[in-house]
C-alpha cells in the first residue's frame, strides 16, 4: 500500500511527471558558449579531459606529456595529442514580471517555462541564475548563480514568489541583469517583448557578454486575436496611458501585420546573435511548449 | 421635362434635427475602457493606420456620419419625393372598372379573368397613389355604382376594389359616363380612366366633356355560350325548345348540349360550332305540366367564360285559353271556333261565366270589369278615353294602320267601311291619347279606330267602332285579327311561348298578394321582397347566373333560374375605338397608365439598410466592416 502513495509535489510550477521528463533533457544552445571554469560542456578549444579530440604538430614549449610516443616511435616525428576541454555553461533566466504579464495567464506560463529551463540547467550541473523585472529603474530581483540538484528548491522558491507588477521595460531589465552577471552561456528570456525600448541594444549587450539569447514570447489570445467590436478606449496596464480605437478590419489587419512583424524582428534579433526565438500563446499548456514545440525546434534534447 | 418633385416640402424643417443629432453624438460619445497588457503594438498600428488611410477622419466619426446619413434618408422620405409616372399629374382621377359578364372571361386555361387583371392594375395605381392624388372607384355593368368618393385612403380604395365582382349582365358605358359627368360637377377633374374589355356598343350617345383614357384589356380566349333559349307551343300541344349556341370570333370546336327538365336529363346532343357561325337546335318537351328547363353547354376545349354555359327556362303547364265573349258577339265567337285550345265563355248551353279569364272580348262596358290580362272592347269608348274621343255616326274609313303591330299582322284594312265615327274631342289629339298611355293602331278619318294600352295589368285593345256596323266581319282579315288577339292573350297568359330568363332582372313572379318573401341568390345571399296587391313581385335584381329561390319563412316556395346572357357578352368582342357624339372618337390607349412613383418607401428601405449596416458594423461584426 505504501508503494501506491503518490510522491509529494516538489513545486507548484511543474508536476512531478514533467520534472521526471526534464531529468532526461538538457538545453541545446545554438552556439557553444561556456565559461572558462571547468564544467561539463566540451569547449571547442583543446583541454585536459579524457576525451580525445585531434593531433597536431609539436611546437617547442608544448607539454611533452601530451606527445603520442607510439606515433613518434613509428614516424620519428613528435605529434601532440589534443583533448576536449569541458567548460562550465551559465543558464540565465530572465522572467518579465511586469504588469503586462498578468494578463490571461502569461505569467502563469512564463514561470513554469523558466523553471523548466532552470531544472534542466541544474540537473546538468550548469550554473543557473534567475532574474525578474518589476519596476522600472529598480534592480531586478535576483537568484544568485547556483548549481546542482540541491539548488532546485531554491530555484522553485524564487520563481514561485514572482508576482506580476510594475512597468519595467525588458531592455532596461537586460541591462540591469548584465551588471550582476558574469559568465557565458544562454539567457532564457520569458516575456511578451512588448516594450517601447530598444531591444537591439540589449541583445547586443547579451551577445557581447557571452550569453546566447533564447527568447520565448508569450502573448495572450486577446493579443494574438484582439476582439475589437466597437469604439474602445484601450488602457495600458503598465503606464495607464489610453488610446482610442474603432472597430475596423483594416486596423485589425494592420495589427496582425505589426504583431507578425514584431515576431519576425525578435526572431531575427535572436538568430543574428546565434540565439533562438519562439512565440507561444499563453493558452498553450506548458507540457506542449516544453515537449513539443521546444523539442521539435531543437531547443532541448 | 418634369422628372418629379416633393409632395411634402414643408417637412424640410426636419433637417434641423441634424444639430441635436450631432450635439447628442458628441455628448453621448463615451468609449468603453478596455485594459490591455500594452499599447506598444496598438500605438504603432494606429499611427500607421492614420497615415495610410485617406479617410481616417471620416472613419473615426463613421458612426456620426452613418447617423447623419440615416437622418437624411428619413427626412428625404418625409418630404415624400416622387418620380413622375406620366406626362401630367392628375389630382383627381375617376376610375371606371367594367364588371360586366365578359369581364369574367379568362385569357387562358387557369388564367386570370379580365376583371382580375383590371383590379391588379388599379391596385398598382392605388399602391402608387400620392398623398395629393385622389381616386374615385366606379364599377359598372348595366348600372354604374360609385364605390368610393374621391379619396386617397388606400385602405378604403383597396376594400372597395375587392368588392367588385363580375355581374352576368351586359355593360352600359353610357350610364357610367353620365354618372362620372355628374361627379365632375361637384369635384372637377380632367381625365377619366376606363378599364374594360371593350364589350359594349362602339357608338355611345354621350357628349364627352373630359379626356377618356381607355385602357382596353387584352382579348380573352375562345368562348362558346348559349345565346338564345325559348320555347313555343307546338301544334301537338307540347313545346318546341329552341337553343342557339354561338361563340366568340376565334371559337370553334365540339360541345355537348344537354337539356334537363326539373333536374332530370331528358335530351342531349353533340354539336360542332364553326368559327363565326351559330348552331341552332330544337328539343321537344311534352309540356303536360309546368316544368323548369335547364340547358347545359359543355365545350370540349377551353372555354373562357363559364357564365353563359347555362340557361334556364320556365315552361307553364298546358291548358286551354279561357275567353269570355258575350253571345251577342256572334262573329267573334264564330271566329274563335276555328282556333284550337280555346274555351269560350259563356258556353252555348249555359250563360254561366265566372272566374278569371285570359281574354275578354265584349261590346258591353260592364264586361270590362272581368278579370283578364287581355281585353278587347268593341264599339264603345272606354271611360278613360271619353275625354279624348267621342263617337259620331257619320261613318268613317281607315286612313292607315300600324302594320307592324302584332295584333294587326296579316290584316288588310284597306277600303274598310265603318258606320261609326270615332273622332277626337275638340282640342284633343293623338298626343293627349299617348299621354293617357294609349297607342293608336288604326287611324280613321277623324280619330283612332283601334287603340292599345299595355301596363302591368295586361294589355287592353279598344275598337272604337262596332265591328257589326262595319265591313270588317266580312273581310278575310277578321278571323286573322281575332287570332292575333288570341295570340296576344296567349302571350299574356304565358301559354304561347316562353322565353329564357335573362340575367339582370328576374321576370315578375306571381305569389300571394301582400306576401313577404326572401329572395335567395346563387351566392346564398338573401333579399327581402313584398308582393303587391296582385301578388306580383317584380324588379328583383339577378346579377348572377343561377337559381334564385323565393323563400317564405325559410321554406322554398319557388325557384327561378336566370342565366341567359347577352349575345354580345358571349361574343367577347371588344371595340378598339369608342365613338361619341359630335364624331368624337376615343381609341384604346397604347400605353399602360402609370401613376407617380413615390420614392419614400425606397428611401425608408435604404434608411433601414443604413441602420442595419450601422448595427452590424458597430455591434455585431467582430472584425468590423471591410
Amino acid at each position: 500500500m505504501e508503494l501506491l502513495t503518490p510522491r509529494p509535489q516538489m513545486t507548484t510550477l511543474l508536476t512531478n511527471s514533467v520534472l521526471d521528463r526534464l531529468q532526461r533533457l538538457r538545453i541545446r544552445p545554438a552556439g557553444k558558449r561556456t565559461s572558462r571554469s571547468r564544467g561539463e560542456h566540451l569547449s571547442g578549444k583543446g583541454g585536459t579531459s579524457t576525451e580525445f579530440c585531434d593531433y597536431r604538430d609539436y611546437s617547442p614549449g608544448d607539454d611533452t606529456r601530451f606527445v603520442d610516443w607510439n606515433i613518434f616511435a613509428r614516424l620519428h616525428r613528435p605529434y601532440l595529442k589534443q583533448f576536449h576541454k569541458e567548460e562550465e555553461r551559465h543558464v540565465v533566466l530572465l522572467i518579465d514580471a511586469s504588469a503586462s504579464m498578468k494578463f490571461e495567464g502569461k505569467l502563469d506560463l512564463a514561470k513554469p517555462l523558466a523553471a523548466a529551463f532552470g531544472v534542466m540547467g541544474l540537473l546538468n550541473n550548469e550554473r543557473v541564475s534567475a532574474y525578474t523585472s518589476h519596476q522600472a529603474g529598480d534592480a531586478p530581483d535576483r537568484m544568485p548563480p547556483c548549481r546542482g540538484r540541491a539548488s532546485l528548491r531554491t530555484l522553485f522558491q524564487f520563481i514561485e514568489s514572482v508576482e506580476g507588477r510594475g512597468d519595467a521595460p525588458l531592455d532596461r531589465a537586460v541591462e540591469l541583469l548584465l551588471r550582476h552577471h558574469s559568465g557565458r552561456g544562454v539567457c532564457v528570456i520569458v516575456s511578451d517583448f512588448l516594450t517601447f525600448g530598444d531591444l537591439k541594444r540589449s541583445f547586443n549587450m547579451l551577445f557581447a557578454a557571452g550569453l546566447e539569447p533564447m527568447g520565448i514570447q508569450i502573448l495572450s489570445p486577446q493579443e494574438i486575436e484582439p476582439d475589437v467590436t466597437s469604439d474602445l478606449r484601450l488602457v495600458d496596464s503598465e503606464t495607464q496611458e489610453t488610446l482610442d480605437v474603432s472597430s475596423s478590419a483594416d486596423l485589425l489587419n494592420l495589427y496582425q501585420e505589426y504583431r507578425q512583424g514584431l515576431e519576425n524582428d525578435l526572431a531575427l534579433l535572436c538568430r543574428r546573435r546565434q540565439g533562438r526565438f519562439l512565440p507561444v500563446s499563453s493558452a498553450t499548456p506548458v507540457e506542449s511548449v516544453l515537449f513539443d514545440q521546444l523539442r521539435r525546434q531543437g531547443w532541448i534534447e | 421635362m418634369n422628372w418629379g418633385g416633393f409632395q411634402a416640402l414643408s417637412h424640410l424643417w426636419l433637417l434641423s434635427l441634424l444639430a441635436p443629432l450631432a450635439l447628442f453624438y458628441f455628448l453621448k460619445l463615451k468609449r468603453p475602457r478596455a485594459e490591455i497588457p500594452s499599447l506598444v503594438l496598438w500605438r504603432q498600428v494606429l499611427q500607421d493606420h492614420r497615415v495610410n488611410s485617406p479617410f481616417q477622419k471620416f472613419k473615426r466619426n463613421l458612426l456620426l456620419l452613418l447617423q447623419i446619413l440615416l437622418l437624411l434618408f428619413l427626412v428625404l422620405a418625409a418630404l415624400q419625393p416622387f418620380w413622375r409616372g406620366g406626362p401630367g399629374k392628375n389630382r383627381r382621377l375617376p376610375v371606371l372598372v367594367d364588371c360586366s359578364a365578359s369581364m369574367g372571361a379568362l385569357d387562358k386555361p387557369d388564367g386570370v379573368s379580365h376583371l382580375a387583371e383590371a383590379k391588379r392594375r388599379v391596385r398598382e395605381m392605388i399602391d402608387g397613389l400620392a398623398s395629393d392624388q385622389e381616386l374615385c372607384l366606379i364599377s359598372f355593368d348595366n348600372t354604374p355604382r360609385k364605390l368610393t368618393g374621391f379619396t386617397n385612403d388606400k385602405r378604403l380604395l383597396r376594400d372597395a376594389l375587392d368588392q367588385i365582382q363580375v355581374a352576368d349582365v351586359p355593360s352600359d358605358l353610357e350610364e357610367a359616363l353620365r354618372l362620372v359627368q355628374a361627379l365632375g360637377r361637384s369635384e372637377p377633374f380632367d381625365e377619366v380612366l376606363l378599364f374594360s374589355d371593350g364589350n359594349f356598343p362602339p357608338r355611345v350617345n354621350f357628349d364627352l366633356s373630359f379626356k377618356l383614357n381607355y385602357q382596353r384589356l387584352s382579348p380573352a380566349g375562345p368562348n362558346l355560350g348559349i345565346t338564345a333559349l325559348s320555347a313555343q307551343r307546338a301544334v301537338t300541344g307540347g313545346w318546341d325548345v329552341f337553343v342557339q349556341i354561338e361563340g366568340s370570333a376565334d371559337a370553334e370546336g365540339n360541345a355537348s348540349v344537354e337539356l334537363f327538365e326539373d333536374g332530370n336529363s331528358i335530351a342531349s346532343e353533340r354539336i360542332t360550332v364553326a368559327r363565326g357561325r351559330a348552331q341552332r337546335m330544337v328539343f321537344q318537351v311534352k309540356g303536360d305540366h309546368a316544368s323548369s328547363l335547364r340547358v347545359q353547354l359543355t365545350p370540349d376545349g377551353f372555354d373562357s367564360l363559364a357564365a353563359d354555359n347555362m340557361a334556364y327556362l320556365d315552361l307553364p303547364g298546358s291548358r286551354p285559353l279561357r275567353v269570355f265573349v258575350p253571345k251577342s258577339l256572334v262573329t267573334y265567337r264564330r271566329a274563335l271556333q276555328g282556333i284550337r285550345g280555346i274555351q269560350s265563355f259563356p258556353q252555348e248551353t249555359s250563360d254561366e261565366a265566372s272566374g278569371a279569364f285570359d281574354l275578354v272580348m265584349s261590346d258591353r262596358p260592364q264586361d270590362m270589369d272581368l278579370v283578364a290580362r287581355t281585353k278587347l272592347s268593341v264599339g264603345f269608348i272606354p271611360p278613360e278615353l271619353e275625354r279624348f274621343v267621342e263617337l259620331g255616326t257619320n261613318g268613317s274609313s281607315v286612313v292607315d294602320w300600324r302594320r307592324d303591330a302584332p295584333v294587326l299582322q296579316h290584316v288588310q284594312l284597306a277600303d274598310l267601311m265603318v258606320l261609326d265615327q270615332p273622332r277626337f274631342a275638340a282640342g284633343e289629339g293623338e298626343g293627349d291619347l299617348e299621354n293617357a298611355g294609349y297607342e293608336a293602331l288604326i287611324y280613321g278619318q277623324r280619330g283612332p279606330l283601334l287603340v292599345r294600352k299595355q301596363d302591368s295589368d295586361g294589355v287592353r285593345f279598344a275598337l272604337l267602332f262596332h265591328t257589326d256596323r262595319s265591313t270588317l266581319p266580312y273581310r278575310v282579315g277578321f278571323p286573322i285579327f281575332v287570332a292575333n288577339v288570341v295570340q296576344a292573350a296567349l302571350e299574356q297568359a304565358g301559354l304561347a311561348e316562353a322565353l329564357a330568363n335573362r340575367t339582370g332582372v328576374l321576370p315578375p313572379l306571381t305569389l300571394a298578394p301582400g306576401g313577404r318573401y326572401q329572395i335567395q341568390t346563387p351566392e346564398q345571399t338573401t333579399e327581402p321582397v313584398t308582393a303587391d296587391d296582385h301578388g306580383i313581385v317584380s324588379g328583383v335584381a339577378a346579377p348572377r347566373a343561377g337559381f334564385y329561390s323565393v323563400l317564405e319563412n325559410g321554406v322554398t316556395r319557388r325557384r327561378v333560374g336566370a342565366g341567359l346572357l347577352s349575345p354580345s357578352e358571349t361574343s367577347l368582342a371588344g371595340v378598339a375605338q369608342i365613338e361619341f357624339n359630335e364624331q368624337l372618337q376615343v381609341a384604346e390607349a397604347s400605353a399602360v397608365v402609370k401613376m407617380d412613383w413615390p420614392l419614400w418607401p425606397t428611401l425608408l428601405m435604404v434608411a433601414l439598410v443604413v441602420m442595419l449596416a450601422e448595427w452590424w458594423f458597430f455591434q455585431k461584426k467582430p472584425g468590423g466592416w471591410k
